[in-house]
């Protein structure tokens, strides 16, 4: 399978002395004749648009060439720079999203390949295939012609608890949660998506603490014991963030400053109670549920109504920059190819989280 | 998801068979390539969890092609390496096919090719379609544990009642028993075969039902007797006679009730028999005679004799 460039003989004494194993070529041709019962090719999709950048890869819309004409959301994982095969992330992602079933939880659809050929060196493309959503939040919230009334916030709010509460009580932490993770289908449902840097979580066993990374969740989101973490890396970015954090809100005390931002006293509650500092007293998906917020007038209201309105997508990575030369991916957390002081061998390590 | 379980008849005309494999030989190669997963991964501190995923995507992959195509060692190098890290134990790629050359002839390590380490990369990918992603494989470990916290009477006989059990998960790793049954099953079997062998009769336990009439009931139904002595005879050693002698290096049973992690995987058991003096484990008492009578057919060959 190496070295493709220059084709072998078959008789070349490649592989073992046993006469019964395939030579080189051979396994070439049947690498690229086998057809995988239980992974389509990728060909079965038609791509439309790119609709956004995830934390492995180029995401895009795309339609089923079949009758159904179905959209659907096309994930690439990314290889290239791979020196451990299929990353881990991916890997990651791919079981959480084969474990999540619910309506609050982006859908899984299958995954696809391209064919093995000599051109990509018989190493195919891998894409995870979802359900299309219409919207991202963040690409809602940017949309100065979007406007969400308070019972529709609420819905928001409830719907993104719901699937937050349901990935939790599996033993999941998604550890990216944003406006642009979070879609909403033309029809107001809303689905927490990218699993990429989610992992599942286990009780600590007596005697041990179970350490992982606070490198996590695109930095303008950290929790503060994220940004005050003792693990590796502290640095001047984080320390920034803070300043930034402390310079806006004054303290970490939201509630008066929310005050004059939110103008709803049940809304401005929940979220001193989801702000809070010490996250033992944070409170959690359940509880924030229960708060009265949602069993209030206005109650909760579908979203379909609005977003009948709009026809468009409305996606962050589609939205005109907040600021002129304030580039998107700024916010993602940067990934090790952008510290080229890091020796290469250390690549690995730092993406196993 | 892809239904992995296959009857007697799917397990005969397999990929490798129709490629002019005798069975036999397809049962010697899964039994090598199971073996040496175990071996590396237990030269690699890798715990019994992420070894039998790596076996278990050792038998799925040749239930889709042929020993021929891809040769044992190579593939099941790569089985552990997706393991670990779907196992959340990963190894790099380069230490796992330096522990395979310290394991492997020279001649066996000549099926990695050239370049070893691009030739499981390109592995991965073919073995990840082939499994179609469904990474996630349970084991009979754990319900090995969840049975035993059930059963009730004398702690000490209990002890090595799971021991034994839990060896003979670790010996099942090397047959096809995991294409065939659920690990309820297999875990409900092997438990059973321990018990006889252990002669510890188990005659209460919690949570037990006027309906049930073994403690198997509880966990799964419709288990018939003629089942647990299908799978039990499926053991690579004849049953009656009980595990082989050379047990070097039984796992440390886990200790009830459950506090620390499971016991590791124990290695030497895969290990060919030490020459010279008997080893301190005999073999477990014999049961009465006929109980579990040889099945059909040639006797079957102590497994660590050569083949």
């Amino acid at each position: 399978m190496q070295n493709v460039s220059a084709p072998r003989e078959p008789t070349q004494p490649v592989l073992s002395t046993s006469s019964t194993i395939l030579s080189m070529r051979e396994k070439e041709k049947y690498i690229e004749d086998f057809d995988f019962p239980f992974c389509d090719e990728s060909s079965k999709y038609e791509k439309v648009a790119k609709i956004g950048q995830g934390t492995f890869g180029e995401v895009f819309k795309a339609r089923a060439r079949n009758t159904s004409k179905k959209f659907v959301a096309m994930k690439k994982v990314l290889m290239d720079n791979e020196k451990e095969g299929f990353p881990i992330t991916a890997l990651r992602e791919i079981k959480i999203l084969q474990l999540l079933k619910h309506e609050n939880v982006v859908n899984l659809i299958e995954i696809c390949r391209t064919k093995a050929t000599l051109h990509n060196k018989y190493r195919s493309t891998f894409y995870l295939v979802f359900d299309f959503c219409e919207h991202d939040l963040a690409g809602l919230l940017s949309n100065v012609n979007v406007k969400f009334s308070l019972g529709e916030i609420k819905k928001v709010m409830q719907q993104l608890l719901n699937g937050l509460y349901y990935i939790h009580s599996n033993k999941i932490l998604h550890r990216d949660m944003k406006a642009a993770n979070v879609l909403i289908t033309k029809n107001g449902i809303l689905k927490l998506a990218d699993f990429g840097l989610a992992r599942a979580f286990s009780v600590a066993k007596s005697g041990t603490v179970n350490k992982y990374t606070n490198r996590v969740v695109t930095l303008w989101y950290r929790p503060p014991e994220l940004l005050l973490g003792t693990t590796v890396f502290q640095g001047p970015t984080e320390q920034q963030q803070l300043i930034l954090i402390s310079q806006l809100c004054g303290s970490c005390t939201p509630d008066e400053r929310l005050k004059p931002y939110v103008k709803d006293p049940y809304g401005c509650d929940l979220l001193d109670k989801l702000l809070q500092l010490d996250p033992a007293k944070r409170n959690d998906a359940d509880t924030a549920l229960n708060h009265d917020f949602f069993w209030t007038d206005p109650m909760p209201c579908e979203l379909a109504n609005m977003l009948a309105q709009h026809t468009q997508s409305m996606f962050e990575y589609l939205a005109p920059p907040r600021r002129p030369g304030h580039l998107r991916h700024h916010h993602h957390v940067p990934g090790p190819q952008a510290k080229p002081s890091q020796p290469q061998d250390s690549t690995y390590q730092d993406r196993v989280f | 998801m892809p239904y992995w379980y296959y009857d007697k008849k799917d397990l005969q005309n397999t990929p490798s068979f129709r490629d002019g494999i005798p069975t036999d030989t397809e049962n010697r190669y899964r039994k090598e390539g199971a073996r040496f997963i175990i071996d590396t991964g237990s030269k690699m501190d890798l715990g019994y969890n992420t070894v039998a995923t790596g076996v278990v995507y050792f038998h799925r992959f040749y239930m889709f092609h042929s020993f021929r195509t891809f040769p044992r060692y190579i593939t099941a190098c790569c089985c552990l390496f997706l393991a670990g890290k779907v196992e959340e134990t990963p190894k790099k790629c380069k230490d796992i096919i330096k522990v395979a050359k310290s394991l492997l002839t020279e001649q066996k390590f000549a099926t990695f090719g050239e370049d070893p380490k691009e030739e499981v990369m390109t592995l991965e990918r073919i073995l990840l379609q082939t499994i179609k992603f469904d990474l996630q494989v349970e084991h009979p470990y754990g319900y090995l544990l969840k049975y035993a916290k059930c059963l009730k009477g004398d702690k000490a006989k209990l002890q090595k009642m799971v021991q034994m059990a839990w060896t003979f998960v670790n010996d099942s790793l090397c047959t096809t028993l995991c294409l065939q049954w659920e690990p309820e099953v297999i875990a409900v079997a092997l438990m059973f075969l321990a018990g006889k062998l252990s002669k510890f009769e188990v005659v209460d336990w919690n949570g037990r039902a006027p309906k049930h009439t073994a403690w198997w009931d509880m966990f799964v139904e419709d288990i018939t007797m003629e089942l647990l002595e299908d799978i039990c005879h499926q053991m690579p050693y004849p049953v009656y006679s009980g595990p082989p002698p050379n047990h070097t290096n039984i796992p440390p049973p886990p200790r009830l009730p459950m506090t620390g992690p499971p016991p590791p995987l124990g290695g030497g058991m895969y290990s060919e028999p030490p020459p010279g003096p008997p080893s301190r484990f005999p073999p477990v008492n014999v049961p009465p005679p006929n109980y579990f009578p040889p099945p059909p057919g040639p006797p079957p060959r102590p497994y660590y004799q050569p083949p």
